[in-house]
């Protein structure tokens, strides 16, 4: 079994990922794992080939989201499939599915330059985050209009959605597969241990949002962050492949549920899309 | 020499196939399945790759043919004219085998022994009974030996197409020996290198099935609650091992108790089972280990009868009972009897369940532990959820 990871090179002083150990599990158990670090090397493009039975796209850089579509493009099974975790990079997009699917999120507003957002102020603050971003970078609540300004250095459109006080500690529900995991945190974290938080046994209503959010975006390893707001949860982000922070055993499980994932890839036939470029190969 | 197995699953291809003809036989497969017997007759041979770890070998076995069971006068042929008869139908399907082989016998002059490779108590014996059953009075049985067989090797995969022409392969581990009961036998006993021939063939039954099926199954149903699909994730699990662990000493104590601790054996022997269990390249699903619980709950069998042993020797079998409480808690959806064991539960309750399945008073001794721990796991348990910790018993 052949499993190719799309990583990022993080810095030093980021502690403890939980990929070094879901590689040493898989290596254990056999599996030839290959890091693939797209900006550390020269990438032919007509070299990108289909070498393993699974690739898991880790990382979110624009340079591995491209290899990772290329690879699908030619038939490589990608964990989570390459169009939904492109998907999840455009919060607008992923907002609009989240409400379709019926999942409680703030009033949301997208606007190209940040004074137009001046008039959602009356009714109160908003968060405004890069519509492309991740891990909280450049998110900033505004209060008045002349914070508005300060919102030029936020490239492309700016995504705002209406200020909910949280109540009580974050909470983090992760998706592996049909597991939903609840982890509860307090913000801002001060500490690593701040950053783990603890579990918490999951409430029905927060089940059925993750099972929600699952069903919505057709894929099994999935970060949604919660908070609840006058008793009412909203789901504020979304990510593929989140850092399952605080998940019991979660190096183990995530190992568990990509082993099964390049299992069943290994006995499935190829997709239509690599069968079709074999045979023009021929 | 021919052997005729009935049963072409994973069991007779991967393991009495594999070693009868490495032993010699010309092989012939009894099967129900069309499509298998139309693609052993086109293809001639399968392959088994035996893995562990990153170590695999694989090798073919050539020159096998099939029989399809509805041919009913084809198949007793085939029994009628073999020096061996093996079968690999799975414990639920032994009776029914039972008229082909009485037709074969009653055209037989000479004697013949009859091996049953289905992980059963007294596989050899029910199948006799059965054999006796179909057969008039006074017929003279005894020329024939039956005998149940202990089979060390785990064959956990098929893989391939039957409706294609690419041999099939069948993965499982190493460990090619089995056991046989040396006092049902008739003579001429056949000569199969690995072949162990015991004399005090319940006590290796036991012994396998208290210590190895015991901690199989307890990796299995805790792995279950908490969410992992293989045994060499399970396992991996601290607190999964510790129970596993826990499991079969208390389970080798009770065997130590009744055959001698060197019977029993030590700590060595429950590593090997352990490096077993972690072994990866066979892919041994939870689902697979933990399946047909009405079976594995029972009386006598693994979990439940090694409680029971251990009792008797004075060692209070807690882990056991904890993982015949979480197999009383397996629901896999894909699994029939298990939702048909929950159903039990719900509608006559928890303690006539296990009273009428594993043969348990609820105010015994026994029955108090395991219903106990059945309430603790079960206390915030949710179809969907999956637990996060055995001591804390914290669902997610």
């Amino acid at each position: 079994m052949r499993i190719g990871i799309l990583m990022m090179e993080h810095t030093k002083t980021r502690q403890q990922s939980v990929m070094p150990d879901v590689v040493q599990i898989l290596t254990d158990w056999g599996v030839d794992v290959d890091l693939i670090y797209p900006e550390q090397e020269l990438i032919a493009v007509a070299n990108i080939q289909v070498e393993h039975d699974l690739y898991v796209l880790k990382a979110s850089t624009n340079l591995a989201m491209s290899m990772a579509g290329a690879l699908h493009a030619i038939g490589a099974a990608v964990l989570n499939p390459y169009p939904i975790a492109a998907i999840l990079r455009d919060k607008i997009v992923t907002e609009r599915i989240l409400r379709t699917a019926g999942v409680p999120t703030p009033d949301t507003f997208v606007a190209d330059r940040a004074e137009l957002l001046a008039p959602l102020l009356a009714a109160g603050p908003m968060i405004i985050k890069p519509y492309r971003g991740s891990r909280g970078r450049g998110v900033r609540v505004v209060w008045d209009a002349d914070e508005l300004d300060e919102l030029a250095s936020i490239d492309g459109p700016l995504f705002a959605q209406r200020y909910q006080k949280p109540e009580g500690l974050d909470r983090k529900i992760y998706c592996i597969g049909d597991q939903i995991f609840g982890v509860e945190r307090v913000w801002p974290p001060l500490s690593y241990q701040d950053k783990v938080g603890r579990p918490f046994t999951i409430t029905s209503e927060l089940r059925d949002i993750a099972l929600r959010c699952r069903r919505a975006f057709g894929v099994d390893l999935l970060g949604l962050d919660v908070i609840i707001s006058h008793g009412r949860p909203y789901v504020v982000d979304v990510n593929s492949f989140p850092g399952f922070k605080g998940v019991p055993d979660a190096a183990l499980r995530l190992a568990d549920y990509i082993f099964a994932a390049a299992e069943q890839r290994r006995e499935q036939p190829p997709s239509p899309a690599r069968q079709t470029l074999e045979e023009i190969q021929q | 020499m021919k052997a005729a197995i009935i049963g072409s699953g994973r069991i007779g291809c991967g393991f009495a196939g594999h070693l009868l003809a490495a032993a010699g036989y010309e092989v012939v497969f009894l099967a129900r399945n069309p499509v298998m017997v139309s693609h052993l007759n086109r293809v001639g041979r399968y392959r088994v790759r035996l893995a562990n770890g990153r170590d695999q070998t694989e090798s073919s076995v050539s020159g096998v043919r099939a029989v399809d069971m509805a041919d009913r006068a084809a198949c007793v042929a085939v029994l009628a004219e073999a020096d061996l008869i093996v079968t690999a139908v799975g414990p639920a399907n032994l009776a029914s085998v039972a008229p082909l082989v009485a037709d074969a016998l009653r055209t037989r002059s000479t004697p013949l022994n009859i091996f049953t490779f289905e992980n059963l108590a007294d596989g050899g014996a029910h199948l006799r009974s059965e054999v006796a059953a179909c057969l008039p009075e006074g017929f003279p049985l005894d020329r024939f030996g039956f005998s149940g067989t202990l089979v060390s090797r785990a064959v956990t995969q098929r893989l391939g197409d039957p409706s294609g022409d690419e041999p099939m392969v069948f993965v499982g581990d190493p460990p090619d020996s089995f056991v046989v009961d040396g006092t049902r036998l008739v003579a001429p006993v056949p000569v199969i290198a690995s072949m162990i021939i015991a004399d005090n063939f319940a006590a290796w039954m036991r012994r396998k099935l208290y210590i190895f099926s015991a901690g199989h199954a307890t990796c299995a149903y805790l792995g279950y609650l908490k969410g992992y699909r293989y045994i060499h994730s399970a396992i991996r699990d601290s607190e999964i091992r510790s129970a596993v662990v826990e499991a079969m000493t208390e389970a080798q104590k009770g065997i130590a108790a009744v055959y001698g601790v060197a019977f029993a054996g030590g700590e060595a022997h429950l590593q090997e089972i352990l490096d077993r269990f972690a072994n990866a390249a066979i892919n041994d699903s939870i689902s697979r280990v933990a399946r047909d619980p009405f079976r594995k709950l029972a009386s006598e069998d693994r979990l439940v009868g090694a409680a029971r042993l251990a009792l008797e020797a004075g060692v209070y079998p807690e882990q056991l009972l904890r993982a015949a409480a979480a197999a009383y808690c397996f629901s896999d959806p894909a699994d029939a009897v298990a939702g048909e064991l929950q159903k039990e539960i719900r509608v006559t309750g928890m303690r006539p369940t296990v009273r009428r399945v594993s043969g348990v008073r609820a105010n015994g001794r026994l029955g108090r532990t395991l219903i106990k721990r059945w309430r603790q796991l079960t206390r915030h348990w949710h179809a969907d959820s999956v637990l996060l910790s055995l001591a804390q018993v914290h669902w997610a």
